[in-house]
């Protein structure tokens, strides 16, 4: 597989940071000093806690304008969020709080009007489109409120157009596929299509499909706000299982509060900020006196 | 910092290979779809093959058929200026047919899959694979209804041209003439196939993600 690589220039002290922080094992080319440091490395050497973060995820300051016509929707307003490798972080809020959009910043699937986003201690701005693509393809998985899969493809085809992005051989591509089908149980329904599914179905090749290029992120937006509480709940325990055994770092949008028992961390976000964030701890004590609302 | 790695660009056999599945598991759609393409085409070429017959009635009939045409009233009528206008006429709309027809259900065809755009977009697809895959359906849907087409409006041409001037038809038309007509309506046809299909498929692809996977259509 002819895989085509950018070389950059790595300052050491980076390179030792990332070096702490490599703990799932990808080709990663430790690459010497060099003094033609590139712009964009320069204005990240200016911030010297950006070297000594850790963190798969990172937003910084993070705003978004929407205009409509005069009207401007200030949809963040200046987001801090940070989520650790291997977590499973639920980003709370009500409708309208903006967590989608905050979703779509993380996931490289929208700019920011201002701020940064780092995933794995990578700026996503300074990439170009075939790295942003690259982190699109393999990094990230997403899972989206109205699954999104392709209307006219099998369940099998939708599993596998990621690999067909990541040049995987088409063999190995629909071994794997049917591999993670069976995974998410719907090992009989290979060629079924989206229509032919129910909600969960659908939901579940679109998990499938997010973890087709064995992404080290999974994004969900609201992964349960089009089923019922009962496949709701199994969508959410797959994730979690995922998360677990495979050490994959999930992060999901809700303002279901069922859903928030399986998860490490709350992330409360009210009107565009972090409001504040809540350990699993915290939300079982509160959860037993209100009985979880 | 990890260093990123870059996606891969798709071969052209793996775009063609990607478009021409997409094309039978739409199967009714892209039948819809070329037959629209083609039903515009035949028209065109048919408005243009039989103009170009009366036109020559005049130079290349035979003094048999013009005196028989001219007993009948028909070669006054059909080279009247009143006629000639009207054929002008009829020129003009089977342009606006073929030009709105074609742009149109290209235009639904691909606006209504930019959420599929978007989607593709998020698991690594790039703007220049969707564009390519959009070149690729429409190049060879333009190809096939333009062909089809063509020759189904040429048929219907000869056909009544021989209704009309009985076999002579045959003669009418210069065989440049003809060949201009056909090489006009293929060139038209595919390019307003593949045009048509670009532009939206363009503005989706250079869209972000989200706002590909947002337009309703
Ligand atoms: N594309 C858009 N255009 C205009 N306003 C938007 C757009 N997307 C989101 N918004 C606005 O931004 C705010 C946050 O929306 P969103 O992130 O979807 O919230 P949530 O996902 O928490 O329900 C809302 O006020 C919403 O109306
Ligand atoms: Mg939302």
């Amino acid at each position: 597989m002819a895989k085509k690589k950018k070389k950059k220039k790595v300052s050491p002290v980076k390179n030792q940071v990332a070096e702490h922080v490599e703990q799932v094992p990808l080709e990663h080319e430790p690459s010497v000093a060099d003094d033609a440091i590139s712009e964009q490395e320069k204005i990240a050497e200016e911030e010297a806690e950006d070297l000594l973060a850790t963190n798969i995820v990172r937003a910084k300051d993070v705003h978004k304008i929407f205009k409509m016509g005069d009207e401007e929707v200030h949809a963040l307003k200046g987001v801090d969020f940070k989520v650790n490798r291997g977590e499973y972080v639920a980003l709370m809020g009500p409708s309208g709080s903006g967590k989608s959009t905050l979703f779509n910043m993380i996931g490289g699937l929208d700019k920011p009007n201002a701020g940064r986003v780092f995933i794995d201690e990578v700026d996503i701005a300074a990439l170009s489109t075939f790295e942003l693509a690259w982190l699109r393809c393999h990094k990230i998985g997403y899972i989206f409120q109205t699954f999104n899969l392709i209307p006219v493809a099998t369940a099998l085809d939708n599993v596998m157009l990621p690999m067909l992005f990541a040049d995987v051989q088409q063999s190995e591509a629909q071994d794997k596929a049917v591999e993670l089908l069976r995974k998410v149980g719907l090992g009989e329904r290979v060629f079924h299509k989206p229509v032919q599914m129910s909600g969960g179905q659908q939901q579940r090749v679109a998990v499938a499909r997010a973890l087709a290029n064995d992404p080290a992120i999974v994004l969900a937006d609201e992964p349960t706000g089009n089923l019922d509480s009962v496949t709701g709940r199994q969508i959410i325990e797959l994730l979690r299982e995922i998360n677990k055994t495979e050490g994959v770092t999930v992060i999901s949008a809700t303002h279901d509060y069922k859903m928030l028992t399986v998860c490490d961390r709350i992330a409360w976000l009210t009107d565009g900020a972090i409001e504040r964030y809540a350990s699993r701890d915290e939300l079982e004590i509160k959860e037993g006196s209100t009985d979880g609302e | 910092m990890r260093e990123m790695e870059q996606i891969i660009i798709l071969p052209y056999r793996k775009v063609l290979q990607i478009a021409w599945q997409g094309m039978r598991i739409r199967l009714l759609k892209t039948f819809l779809v070329t037959s629209c393409i083609a039903l515009a085409l035949a028209f065109l070429t048919f408005i243009m093959c039989s103009n170009g017959m009366v036109e020559q009635l005049g130079e290349r009939a035979s003094e048999q058929l013009q005196q028989r045409l001219a007993r009948e009233g028909l070669l006054e009528q059909l080279l009247s200026t009143e006629q000639r206008s009207q054929t002008a006429w009829m020129l003009g709309i089977a342009l606006m047919i073929s030009f709105a027809g074609i742009v149109n259900a290209m235009l639904i065809s691909v606006t209504e899959r930019f959420r599929e755009i978007g989607t593709m977009k998020c698991l690594g697809g790039l703007d220049s694979f969707i564009v390519k895959l959009y070149l690729a359906e429409s190049l060879f849907q333009g190809t096939v209804g333009t062909t089809i087409g063509i020759v189904v409006g040429v048929v219907l041409a000869y056909v009544e041209g021989l209704n009309r001037f009985g076999s002579e038809a045959f003669q009418l038309l210069p065989i440049v003439t003809l060949v201009q007509i056909l090489v006009i309506s293929f060139v038209a046809g595919v390019v307003l196939t593949v045009l048509g299909a670009l532009y939206p498929a363009w503005s989706a692809a250079k869209m972000e993600p989200v706002d590909a996977m947002r337009s309703e259509v």
